[in-house]
This record gives structure tokens, C-alpha cells and sequence, in this order.
């Protein structure tokens, strides 16, 4: 039985192909930023002062947002030896089980996070990163938002909806599983294998002969 | 009493197969929800400050992209070439370059699975070419591969670090020394067994062979000085060394070695120089190889952080908890010195380490045992080489060893048998678990010499 959800329609590998992209994107943007503030300092002698903040930010936009995609994949880590050793019908009952531990997880998360963040949406949109300048067409909220004050930085509740969005997203994709662990279509929720696949990605190139006189 | 009934529905979840992050997450919920009026909103800002408040961990995501780029661009490759012409003509030679290659590569990359796939997948081969078993080829990569953690850079030093607020380049520097040794006890150990089973050696290579081999991997091994000199140099922090490698290995591995993106060879044709095809300078950057590295080290990144703030969120629940001081006061309590506590540790993390992924462990094992080996005087850069030696160990013994995991694959081998062929190696890491915990000064001496004494703060 496969244990990760293969696209079957054109829409979800489309899907599939915008979260991949958008993980890679996020990941160069935090390099390049990274690296062009050391280059900044030691080339043009200045710092980029939104630098700092503005890659944490999108670390925590890649994590928290990608997880959903990781368990979409079913590429997270775990121990597999007790599952995989169950009779079928009792795995089926455990790996629900562990859906219900997931989702509760994802669902708790999901309020604190809203709860979290709704504040810097509403009474307090006035709170504002301390670096990261603010694009123009954001000021075109700043009247609903921000009692027509125009921000000075990029308001906090830009960065920060990661949080909600992201657990979100994780909640959804838990239902998924859990309507594939019901159905009969899935038996884990972890990679059980994650090392082939780990080579696949990394390996296959590793793996031509080796060159000699290149 | 509490304790034991937060780590017992961590084992509960993960057993029933609840994904490790998650396992933590839950765990720590339920707990406040059950001893304390622990709030939601707390537990969310937790999760997301573990990205915007640990400036530390930012170079997590870097060094994955850097060693993705080097594994893909055939830095790995070079690399075994150069330490097969340097070292492979003594018996067991080519076991003894698979070893050296493992620690140049480890030099480079801060993961122990990452330095298994990309020495093993062509060490392996290789190995069993010219005659050596299965077992043995597996058994000695899976073991020297776990140097990835110990030689800098290092992801599981990193976490450290940001766990326990110690200097990520004193970690760094504190693991050259014992990487060096246990890199040395392996070969010794592959030298007595090519004695005892007439291990076969290869045909000395010539002087300008090893010659072209060692100019051709030094691009590669120039990361090794960017890095360590970057930081030691005061140029830049440990992150941001992390970065610069990352865009080094990348412009390396496209314009160099040309072993990916516009200007890889296509079907036995030589590489397409870049004076031909100058656009590459632009289109390299959003080639395809490109973003399939990116994605490939941007998902590693995700699992790895999602675990690491999760267990983040538990280290929250038992610093609120006052947990730590309680095991502390108990075990000063019950008499407990130096030795023994180091024997806990070790033993705790053994075990722990057979279930967890190690850089959870270490965020949640560090802060219950940091403060208790500070009250006993021991280093803290100390501490963080034993649990750094300690996860090693915890990589080669099933169920959760991803080196094993990893070794098996590559091989092609069931990890039942790789669990048997690393054993024999496994007992020298042991000895230099042993040597490293109680011989303090293997790892200390590097990072009080040149970067002046620890100023430890309680």
C-alpha cells in the first residue's frame, strides 16, 4: 500500500508545483538577502538594515507554511517500528488514532494562533516591524486599517499571519489524511522510508561514476 | 512525578506513529492544559518565536542548501577522488579513503545522513569493485559518516547552541580535535582489520595525478577556509558563513565544475564552457537544478525546524515547570558527582537517541541537564561534544539511526544487516564516547586557546 498521496489530477499537481516552487523561492530569497548584506558591509561598507528581520521573517514563513506541504508528502519523521508490526485492521485503528493526536495538535494550534494574531490585525495594526520598509499599496489598507495613519516600517500583522495561515493549512491537510486513513488509502502518517527517499533527491546525482582526469 | 507523565505521552504518540514533531507539540499542550492554565496564544507565539527569536538556527536552512549543492554539483565526487589518490595505496586503502573522505566532506556539510549519501553512494560501489564485502563497505561509511555532526560546521552544534545560549564558534572549534580522533580511531581500526583479512590495496597513483586531483577538489575544500576563517576571522557569524557557503557551493558547482545547471554536459559532450554561453551567468540562477536544490534543502529544512520548534515549545512548558531545578536538586541531593552525572547523561541520551531525531533531542535533553552539569563544574562546550558524540552513537543503533536508514539504501543492503555490519564500529565509537567524556581537555583546548576562557553565565 502506498503511503503517500500520489496527484492524481492535473489541479493538484498544479498545486503541488506552486507550494514546491514557493518553498524554493522563499529558501533563495534568504540566501541572496544573507548574502548581499555581508557583501553590502564589506563591498559598499553599509548594512541593509531590513536584512536581518526580513530573513527571519521568511524562515518562519518557509517552516510554517511548508509543514502542510510536508504532511501532504507524508515526509515528516517518526518511528514506524510498532505501526508497520500491527495486523492491518489494528494498524488501520492506531494510525486513526494518531490522526485524531494530529488534528487536535493542528485544531489547537490553529485557535491559539488566530487568537495571536487577530490583535495585530485589529487595536493594535499600528505595531510595526522595526527594519523592513513598507510596499506603497499596503498603504492603501492603512485607512481601514490603521485609522488612515500611514505606516512608517511594514506592519507587524503581515509577518506574523504566517502563523495563522500556516496552521491553517496544517489543519486541512490533517483532514485530508484522515479522510484517506478512513477511506483505506493510507496506513501512515510519517515517511517510513524517508532515506530512499533522501537519496533519490540527493544521490542521483552523487551517483554517476566516478570521473577521472574531469 | 509531572515529568514523567509529559515524557510518557511523548512516547505514547510517537509510538502509536504520530509524527515527532507533533509528538512533542501535543504533549506539551496537553501538559500545560493539565498542571498549569497554560494559554493557546502563549503556545503560538512560542512556535513562532522559535524562528524570529533564534537568530542561531537561521543557519540551519544555509548549511542544508550549501551541502545540497555540493552533493548535487559533484564537490562529493572530487572530493573521494583526491582522498583515493592520497591515501588509497596502503592495504585497506580504499576503506581508509572512504573514511578521509568522510571527514573532508564533513568539513563541509553540517549532516551526518547528507555525508553518508553523498560518500557512500560512490565509496560503496567502489569498495565492492575491487573485492571488499558488502558488510564491510557499509559497516566502516555508515560509522565514518557520522563525523558530519562532529566535524564543523554542524547542525546538531548549532541547535546546541541556540538551545543553552553557548558560541556557536566555540562549538565549532571544540569539535575539530575529536572529529580528528575519531576519524584517526576508525582508520586505525580499518588498518588492524587489513592486516587480520588481507584487505586488498590499490596501485599507487602518480604524483601528478594526485596532484590534478587535489587543485581540482580545492575548490571544493576552499568552503573549509571560507568557513571556519570567515568566522574566526571576525568576518562574518556563524549564519552568515552558512550563507556565503551556500552561494559559493552554488557558483562552484554551476560555473566550475559544471556538474549542474546551464552548463552541465549533455550526453557525453564536455561541459559547455562559459564563454560560449555567457547568458548562464543569468540563467543559472533560475535553472531548473537550481530549484530543485532549493526545494529539496528547503523541505529538509521544514521537517527539521518544525521538529526543533516543537521541541522548543516543550523546553518552554519545562522551564515554566521549573523542571530542570527540580532534577537538579534531586540529583545533588542524592549525592551525585561528576562521573555519575556523566554516566546519566550519557545513558539518557543513548536511549533517548534510538527515538528521536537528535537535534530535538538535544533541545529538549540540554536545558533539563545543563543546569545540573554547571553546578558540578562541568564545561558547557564539553557538555555539548558529549551530546554531539552521544547523538552519533544514537545514529548507527536502530530503531531510528537514519544513518542506518540511509546506509541501508545505499548499499542496497536491509537495515538488519547494516545494524550487524556497523556494530564492530560501532564498539570504536563507544571508546571515543568514553575517552570523549572523560578527557575534557580534547575538546575544550581548541576554543580556550584561541578564543580566550569560557566566561560561563548561570
Amino acid at each position: 500500500m502506498s503511503t503517500s498521496a500520489q496527484p492524481t489530477s492535473r489541479l493538484s499537481r498544479r498545486i503541488d508545483d506552486i507550494e514546491e516552487s514557493l518553498i524554493a523561492i522563499i529558501l533563495g530569497l534568504m540566501t541572496l538577502v544573507t548574502f548581499a548584506n555581508v557583501i553590502a558591509r564589506y563591498v559598499f561598507n553599509s548594512n541593509i538594515l531590513w536584512a536581518l528581520e526580513t530573513t527571519v521573517f521568511l524562515f518562519a514563513w518557509l517552516v510554517l507554511i511548508g509543514i502542510s506541504y510536508c504532511v501532504k508528502k507524508n515526509a515528516n519523521l517518526g518511528v514506524d517500528v510498532l505501526v508497520v508490526s500491527l495486523p492491518p485492521g489494528i494498524r488501520r485503528i492506531v494510525t486513526l488514532l494518531a490522526v485524531l493526536a494530529c488534528l487536535t495538535f493542528s485544531v489547537l494550534l490553529m485557535i491559539g494562533s488566530w487568537a495571536y494574531w487577530l490583535p495585530f490585525f485589529g487595536e493594535r495594526s499600528w505595531y510595526e516591524t522595526d527594519d523592513i520598509p513598507v510596499p506603497e499599496l499596503l498603504q492603501l489598507l492603512a485607512p481601514a486599517l490603521n485609522e488612515g495613519e500611514r505606516w512608517s516600517k511594514l506592519p507587524r500583522f503581515i509577518p506574523y499571519f504566517a502563523l495563522p495561515l500556516g496552521m491553517t493549512l496544517l489543519t486541512f491537510r490533517f483532514l485530508e489524511v484522515a479522510w484517506r486513513v478512513i477511506r483505506g488509502e493510507q496506513d501512515l502518517l510519517i515517511a517510513s522510508h524517508e532515506a530512499e527517499e533522501m537519496i533519490e533527491t540527493l544521490g542521483n546525482d552523487a551517483a554517476q561514476p566516478l570521473k577521472k582526469g574531469n | 512525578m509531572a515529568i514523567f507523565v509529559l515524557f510518557g505521552m511523548v512516547i505514547v504518540l510517537l509510538m502509536i506513529g504520530v509524527p515527532i514533531a507533533i509528538s512533542l507539540g501535543l504533549a506539551s499542550i496537553a501538559f500545560l492544559y493539565i498542571y498549569s492554565d497554560g494559554s493557546l496564544v502563549i503556545i503560538a507565539q512560542t512556535l513562532f518565536d522559535a524562528f524570529a527569536g533564534h537568530y542561531t538556527l537561521l543557519a540551519i536552512p544555509f548549511f542544508i542548501l550549501a551541502s545540497t549543492f555540493m552533493s548535487t554539483g559533484g564537490v562529493a565526487q572530487r572530493i573521494i577522488r583526491f582522498a583515493i589518490s592520497s591515501v588509497a595505496h596502503h592495504p585497506g586503502g580504499l576503506a581508509i579513503a572512504g573514511v578521509f573522505a568522510c571527514m573532508l566532506f564533513a568539513a563541509l556539510s553540517g549532516s551526518s545522513p547528507a555525508t553518508v549519501v553523498a560518500i557512500g553512494t560512490i565509496v560503496i560501489a567502489a569498495m565492492r569493485q575491487v573485492g571488499y564485502t558488502k558488510e564491510f563497505a557499509a559497516g566502516v561509511i555508515c560509522n565514518a559518516g557520522t563525523l558530519g555532526i562532529l566535524i564543523p560546521p554542524s547542525i546538531v552544534m548549532v541547535v546546541y547552541a541556540a538551545a543553552v545560549d553557548v558560541s556557536v564558534g566555540r562549538m565549532f572549534l571544540a569539535g575539530v580535535f575529536p572529529g580528528l580522533i575519531a576519524g584517526g580511531m576508525l582508520i586505525i581500526g580499518i588498518v588492524i582489520a587489513a592486516k587480520i583479512y588481507d584487505l586488498p590495496s590499490q596501485p599507487k597513483e602518480s604524483w601528478t595525478e594526485w596532484f590534478q586531483a587535489a587543485s581540482d577538489a580545492g575548490w571544493g575544500l576552499f568552503l573549509i577556509i571560507i568557513i571556519l576563517g570567515g568566522i574566526y576571522g571576525g568576518i562574518f557569524t556563524p549564519t552568515e558563513a552558512a550563507a556565503v557557503a551556500a552561494v559559493y557551493a552554488f557558483l562552484i558547482a554551476n560555473f566550475v565544475y559544471r556538474d549542474m545547471g546551464p552548463l552541465k554536459a549533455q550526453n557525453d559532450a564536455p561541459a559547455i564552457s562559459l564563454f560560449k554561453k555567457p547568458q548562464a551567468l543569468l540563467t543559472a540562477w533560475f535553472h531548473r537544478d537550481t530549484k530543485k536544490a532549493l526545494f529539496e534543502a528547503g523541505k529538509l529544512t521544514i521537517i527539521l525546524l518544525f521538529i526543533i520548534a516543537n521541541a522548543l515549545i516543550l523546553k518552554h512548558v519545562l522551564t515554566e515547570e521549573r523542571i530542570p531545578q527540580a532534577i537538579t536538586e534531586a540529583m545533588l541531593a542524592a549525592g551525585f558527582g561528576p562521573i555519575t552525572f556523566l554516566i546519566v547523561v550519557n545513558l539518557l541520551l543513548l536511549i533517548g537517541g534510538q527515538f528521536m531525531e537528535p537535534s530535538g533531542l538535544i533541545v529538549i535533553v540540554a536545558p533539563l541537564v545543563f543546569p545540573i552539569a554547571m553546578e558540578l563544574g562541568i564545561d558547557p562546550i564539553h557538555l555539548g561534544i558529549i551530546m554531539v558524540v552521544n547523538m552519533e552513537i544514537g545514529m548507527i543503533t536502530p530503531p531510528v539511526g537514519l544513518n542506518l536508514f540511509v546506509t541501508a539504501g545505499v548499499a542496497k543492503m536491509s537495515v538488519m544487516n547494516v545494524v550487524k555490519a556497523a556494530l564492530p564500529w560501532c564498539g570504536i565509537m563507544f571508546i571515543f564516547l568514553i575517552l570523549v567524556t572523560y578527557v575534557p581537555v580534547i575538546s575544550t583546548w581548541l576554543p580556550t586557546t584561541m578564543m580566550g576562557p569560557e566566561i560561563i553565565t548561570k
